[in-house]
């Protein structure tokens, strides 16, 4: 069964020549008529279909669209065409630790940024001490955020967003996060999703990760999918268009 | 709306902590100076219209419930955009956070007409006993609140100097709403019309009535504010649907 089905999916962006972000722009706009804007596609006809349970890597160069897929399939941004279809919850970890408030404590935003990313907070005590112990900061639980390292910071957030337990897991590069003991544990934990069933859409740069975690992956390039199937194939592709320059 | 009710809460509490938690005086600081602020405007203008019964007294709920108004949509206008990383990144439901700003003020200003009551019962000697009715006013004022502040708070996105707009029409607004003069000054029968189509006209009306006079506000006045208030819940989802599918980019 599809966890989840693209069709024909387009997205355009619109980038104004002069960005107008104030009322008195717009008016002036209106009045000398100079709405000019350039069209930019993000996502061209992609078409894509994703087992449950399938761990997918999606690879490309910068601006290549990754980011703006992951983000349709998040649901926070919106295609222009084609469809798009998910079974299950979908958690994305686009940016982790979104909706952390400086000011509270860990406790405190464990249980906000839980609730944010969907999860009660009865199932949030049930793991509580859980999250505290994979983040490594039981003895801080009372402290606030603000006066937290950054990779404290991050692992919280971590140790918060892997306890949600949904169906379909969207992951945009955030291994770069923690001490390489914290890494392989975070790592080890996205596995253990992969073989609890799992669905995953794992972007990222690191090829070696992507190889690791995906049995199957997309090539993306000016958002368009030039590349798609098994992993060890498309990251060659890719190696050889980067190191070939030019487009493939 | 209501499977968020948790979400809602969560965001409340936590709004409530951080706002609070680092003054000294802690929450009696926040109350405190909308109290000193209409303390100011009763020593200003109480000597105004002596003939007006209760004119000073008047003043304070008045001012009260304006700044329900004002610091209710203020916040609602500026929710997503200070939740900026939330929008681009999860898919959470983006009316509760708006609903969840609103929702705070609502709390506040519950506290403040409660510590209204006894400088109440101190000038006018007594309390009337449809004073608990200020809950219902509050209740539409809210939903007044919350409508215009998903059209503030989708457009804000858009148009940054939006901040800035509004709080000088809130400044011209209250000028156009019986908080330093009565009702009565207005002679002219079609200016009067059309100043009491104005919803919080209308509400600060039925606030007083409720809170000082004791009378129980007409069918009409009613209404007049749940119309209102309808309409801008409408036009408020019929907005925000519009806009949110590119806030996202836009941000």
């Amino acid at each position: 069964m599809d966890a989840i089905t693209i069709s024909n999916l387009s997205k355009r962006f619109k980038i104004p020549h002069e960005k107008k972000t104030t009322v008195l722009d717009n008016i002036v706009g209106l009045v000398t008529r100079r709405v000019s804007y350039e069209e930019f596609w993000a996502l061209r006809d992609v078409d894509l279909s994703v087992k449950e349970g399938e761990a997918l890597g999606v690879i490309g160069r910068n601006g290549s669209g990754k980011s703006t897929l992951l983000k349709i399939l998040a649901g926070v941004m919106f295609p222009d065409r084609g469809s798009i279809k998910t079974t299950g919850s979908v958690a994305s970890f686009l940016a982790l630790g979104a909706g952390f408030q400086a000011e509270l404590t860990a406790k405190e935003n464990v249980y906000l940024y839980s609730s944010i990313l969907g999860v009660s907070n009865k199932e949030v005590s049930r793991g509580y001490y859980e999250i505290l112990d994979f983040a490594e900061l039981r003895r801080f639980e009372n402290m606030k955020i603000k006066n937290f390292s950054s990779g404290m910071y991050m692992r919280l957030a971590f140790a918060t967003a892997f306890h949600t337990n949904p169906d379909i897991m969207l992951i945009d590069e955030v291994f770069a996060v923690g001490d390489q003991t914290f890494q392989d544990k975070c790592r080890e934990k996205i596995n253990e999703f992969r073989k609890r069933g799992k669905t995953i859409v794992f972007v990222s740069h690191g090829l070696d990760a992507v190889k690791s975690l995906c049995s199957r992956t997309i090539l993306l390039d000016a958002g368009r999918v030039v590349s798609m199937g098994d992993t060890e194939k498309v990251v060659k592709e890719y190696l050889a268009m980067i190191s070939g320059g030019a487009h493939a | 709306m209501w499977k968020h009710r948790e979400l809602l809460r969560n965001l409340i509490v936590a709004d409530f902590k951080i706002k609070y938690q680092n003054t000294s005086l802690g929450f009696l600081w926040s109350l405190l100076s909308p109290f000193l602020l209409a303390l100011v405007l009763y020593l200003v203008f109480r000597n105004v219209f002596r003939g007006e019964q209760y004119y000073a007294v008047g003043i304070l709920v008045a001012t009260l419930a304006f700044r329900f108004f004002s610091v209710g949509t203020s916040a609602c206008l500026s929710s997503l955009y200070s939740k900026a990383a939330l929008i681009t990144t999860i898919n959470t439901p983006r009316k509760i956070l708006v609903l969840s700003d609103a929702l705070s003020t609502l709390i506040t200003a519950i506290l403040e007409f409660v510590i209204l009551l006894p400088i109440i019962w101190w000038s006018t000697k007594h309390l009337v006993p449809t004073i608990p009715l200020f809950l219902v006013a509050h209740v539409l004022l809210l939903l007044l609140i919350y409508g215009i502040g998903l059209i503030l708070g989708a457009l804000f996105i858009y148009f940054r100097d939006l901040a800035q707009i509004w709080s000088v029409l809130l400044s011209v607004l209250i000028f156009c709403v019986p908080i330093f003069y009565p009702v009565s000054i207005i002679t002219q029968e079609t200016v009067r019309q059309i100043y009491l189509l104005n919803p919080l006209t209308r509400l600060i009306i039925i606030y007083k009535d409720v809170t000082i006079y004791g009378t129980l506000p007409s069918v009409y006045d009613f209404l007049v504010v749940i119309g209102f208030a309808a309409f801008f819940i409408v036009a408020g989802n019929y907005v925000f649907n519009r806009l949110q599918r590119r806030f996202a980019e836009v941000m």
